[in-house]
């Protein structure tokens, strides 16, 4: 049963489970369990069973419209949660939901889906309602954030925080590195990027590199592939991990994340906010 | 005829018992060193033995004894208890008793499935030949500590309204205190007192009063579960206990003002549940810090006097050294990244900045959800004066708006980073005499002191470690995985053993080998 659930959560998507220290993020994309916490749902059955549509309904909401509004419709990356939505709690069966999705909200950056057939519609209603219904019979769940809320930063002062106090720009360029980083990354996600962009990268690599002097005086450099107070490990120029023991090596790393991790210490709200907003404007 | 009594009872013990015994309540009071027959390992919560045969000389020698396969990919967070030689410890739905000598299955008990929530689980309560497991939908389920036969099932608290149990009781006489918890709910916080023998409820005492309690002091939260098992002052005959957040979690205008008794440190009566006391480490919480933490009893001398204290390093990140015997402070100072209050009150308490409340459009907040610790065990070492503690300095954006609700969770947070580190406080000062750092994340180990100047612990990336007491330095380290629990120790055969999870696997060192 707990399988059973865990299964259905990750192909809801990003769903937050309480753990007792951990928070855990479950998408199709990534399972990040933390081993050492056992993850079952609490409570009982929630919600009412599916409407026979909202299973179709739910592959091609994941596919359409889980990258804003969140695999689950709770939220995603810019799009508001669909669950505690007015227009939602004011539909039926479509009336008010199909043609917003037929004719998007383009002053709202939310894209028309004029291709989507009538039996597509309403599955993809089907599936929203079912959710709605599943959020509301778990009405102490965690919350979501939406993107409006996230606008309260001012855009030059956050530009002069950029380039001044914050020192982003000893690393950062906004016509390099960071160009159109507003339109990759949106909302609580761009936020989260910038204040620790260490979390979540999947498949990237580690941006840290290591200058490691081995016993014979061989000068060793490499992308740092484990650090642990006895272990030392780096990829090297050919692409081979290689690991020594911490004690018998001198060696030096050089993490640009270190910058963003003291920046947490520094950072007021405001400047967090401000220097978002000018993120924003980087499309 | 007393002398007699003395040297039959030294003969019993040096040649071993007869038959096997269960554990008498007043055993608890000065536990053997062949045991660790409670949570703690004894009533003061110190989690120090006073086992010498491994020392700083030494340590490098240890020797993997066993390990104990629990067949299962979910970590061990459970501290096992040790009597009659038998190690008991579990698992969500699950108890296993194993020989600690060999660690053979010498039974494992499996509770039916049930729609509770299967968070964690912290460990066994032992009381003459029961043993006693909390069960995901907040039941209390007493075994044959022999056979794993049940005898009783109890319902401690309604799992339909949101309640689960992760809690190992604590034992005070005959008096099983037994604690819930429900963070996704608005529910009273509990503690329950059990008669070990027969499952009947004793009394009940709420850190937040039941809706429409006369005279309600709360300010309309509930919460403050006491999900952690608490010490005991047999002198005083106070039980002290940690007390959860309150609930709506993150929404803090729904409940105005301090939220007594959540977030707290509370003083019972073992006979009748009746509060002797209250100190709160954080009034009116606003990001999930429970104060769950083990309240750690230490007879010592602050400012030139001597008194009976207690320590807590709480998951605000504050350490709080307090007098027992009336909850009075002596010493608030922080222990990790704390970047939330605005001062100390009088009374001692961190002043929570109105400007670090979960907002709409995020706050950052130090620490973060997982807090500045969490509740797995810390240690203090009398030898030296140092608590030592597993600490994180960590990072959250807290988020609420009144569309989120008053009910449960209430609002959003997201750990953004934390980095953990074992830091060794003078009580007496609150300075750090040494930190040693575990690396980036969470700090996910208990500690364990012993009285030859050693200390145990887990780092971030999976290493247990043993360090030397007195600086903090590594001593010797073995990759097992990440440590989930409190380690203990304990002498069998004349051979002391470290028993520490890692991952789903128990492990047993001992120095050298013996065949």
């Amino acid at each position: 049963m707990a399988g059973v659930w865990l299964l259905v959560l990750a192909q809801l998507g990003s769903v937050r489970l309480q753990a007792d220290q951990h928070q855990v993020r479950l998408n199709q994309h990534q399972v990040r369990l933390k081993p050492d916490t056992t993850y079952y749902r609490y409570g009982g059955a929630q919600g009412a069973p599916a409407q026979p549509a909202a299973p179709a309904g739910q592959a091609i909401f994941a596919s359409r419209c889980g990258f804003c509004h969140g695999r689950d419709a709770a939220g995603g990356e810019g799009g508001p949660d669909l669950t505690v939505s007015v227009l939602v709690s004011t539909d039926v069966n479509g009336d008010k939901l199909m043609p917003v999705i037929r004719d998007g909200r383009i002053d709202k950056g939310m894209p028309a889906f004029a291709t989507l057939g009538a039996s597509d519609l309403s599955a993809v209603v089907a599936f929203i309602h079912d959710q709605k219904k599943k959020a509301e019979s778990n009405p102490g769940r965690r919350r979501s954030v939406d993107l409006a809320d996230l606008q309260t930063g001012n855009v030059e002062a956050g530009r002069a925080y950029f380039n001044g106090a914050g020192g982003c720009a000893r690393c950062h360029k906004p016509d390099g590195d960071l160009a159109g980083i507003a339109s990759r990354l949106r909302g609580l996600a761009l936020m989260q990027r910038m204040l620790n962009p260490g979390a979540n990268r999947g498949q990237k690599p580690n941006p840290a590199t290591v200058t490691l002097i081995v016993r014979t005086g061989e000068t060793i450099t490499g992308r740092l592939a484990y650090r642990d107070e006895f272990t030392i490990a780096l990829i090297d120029a050919s692409g081979w991990y290689r690991s020594w023991p911490t004690s018998s090596v001198r060696f030096t790393v050089d993490d640009p994340l270190d910058a963003h991790r003291a920046q947490l210490a520094q950072y007021t709200d405001a400047d967090m906010h401000d220097v978002l907003a000018y993120l924003q404007t980087l499309r | 005829m007393k002398h007699l009594f003395l040297v039959l009872s030294l003969v019993l013990a040096l040649n071993g018992q007869a038959v096997g015994q269960g554990v008498e309540p007043a055993a608890l009071l000065k536990p053997a060193v062949d045991s660790w027959p409670t949570y703690h390992g004894d009533y003061s919560g110190q989690h120090h033995s006073t086992l010498t045969q491994i020392t700083p000389a030494n340590v490098g020698q240890l020797t993997l004894a066993w390990a104990f396969q629990t067949g299962s990919s979910a970590s061990i967070k459970s501290t096992p208890v040790l009597v009659n030689g038998i190690l008991y410890f579990s698992a969500p739905d699950q108890l296993w008793a194993i020989d600690a000598r060999s660690a053979r299955q010498i039974w494992h008990y499996r509770y039916p499935e049930n729609t509770g929530f299967h968070i964690g689980h912290r460990g066994v309560a032992v009381y003459k030949d029961f043993v006693y497991l909390t069960t995901p939908d907040a039941h209390l389920v007493a075994l044959d500590a022999r056979t794993g036969t049940v005898r009783w099932n109890v319902e401690i608290a309604d799992v339909k309204r949101g309640y689960w149990s992760t809690n190992a009781p604590l034992l005070v006489r005959n008096h099983l205190l037994v604690g819930v918890a429900g963070d996704f709910d608005n529910l009273p916080g509990m503690l329950t007192s059990v008669d070990p023998e027969t499952g009947k409820t004793q009394w009940v005492f709420y850190s937040t009063p039941p809706k429409g309690t006369p005279g309600s002091t709360s300010g309309g939260a509930t919460g403050g579960q006491m999900w952690m098992t608490g010490t005991y002052d047999p002198e005083l005959d106070l039980i002290f206990v940690g007390t959860g957040n309150p609930t709506p979690v993150l929404n803090g205008a729904a409940r105005p003002g301090d939220n007594p008794w959540t977030c707290s440190i509370v003083a019972i009566h073992p006979e009748t549940g009746r509060l002797e006391w209250g100190f709160q480490a954080t009034p009116h919480d606003t990001h999930d810090w429970d104060a769950s933490e083990v309240p750690v009893l230490v007879d010592g001398v602050v400012d030139g006097v001597q008194r009976k204290l207690l320590l807590q390093a709480s998951r605000n990140g504050y350490f709080f050294v307090l007098d027992r015997a009336n909850g009075a402070s002596l010493k608030t100072v922080p222990f990790a990244a704390a970047n939330w209050a605005s001062g100390i009150d009088k009374a001692g308490r961190p002043i929570p900045n109105p400007a670090k409340d979960p907002s709409r459009d995020g706050r950052l907040v130090a620490p973060n959800e997982s807090g500045g610790t969490n509740y797995r065990s810390p240690s203090f070492d009398p030898a030296t004066g140092l608590f030592i503690v597993s600490a994180q300095d960590g990072y959250g954006i807290y988020f609420y708006k009144p569309e989120h609700g008053d009910y449960g969770w209430a609002g959003a947070d997201h750990s953004v980073y934390g980095r953990a580190f074992l830091r060794a406080i003078d009580y007496r000062t609150g300075a750090f005499r040494w930190t040693h750092d575990l690396g980036d994340g969470g700090a996910p180990a208990g500690v364990l002191t012993t009285a030859s100047g050693v200390t145990f612990s887990g780092d971030s990336s999976g290493n247990l470690l043993a360090l030397r007491t007195t600086d903090g330095s590594t001593l010797w380290h073995s990759q097992i995985g990440t440590v989930g629990n409190s380690p203990i120790t304990y002498e069998l055969d004349g051979r002391q053993y470290l028993v520490v999870s890692g991952g789903g696997v128990l492990f047993a060192f001992v120095l050298g080998v013996r065949s």
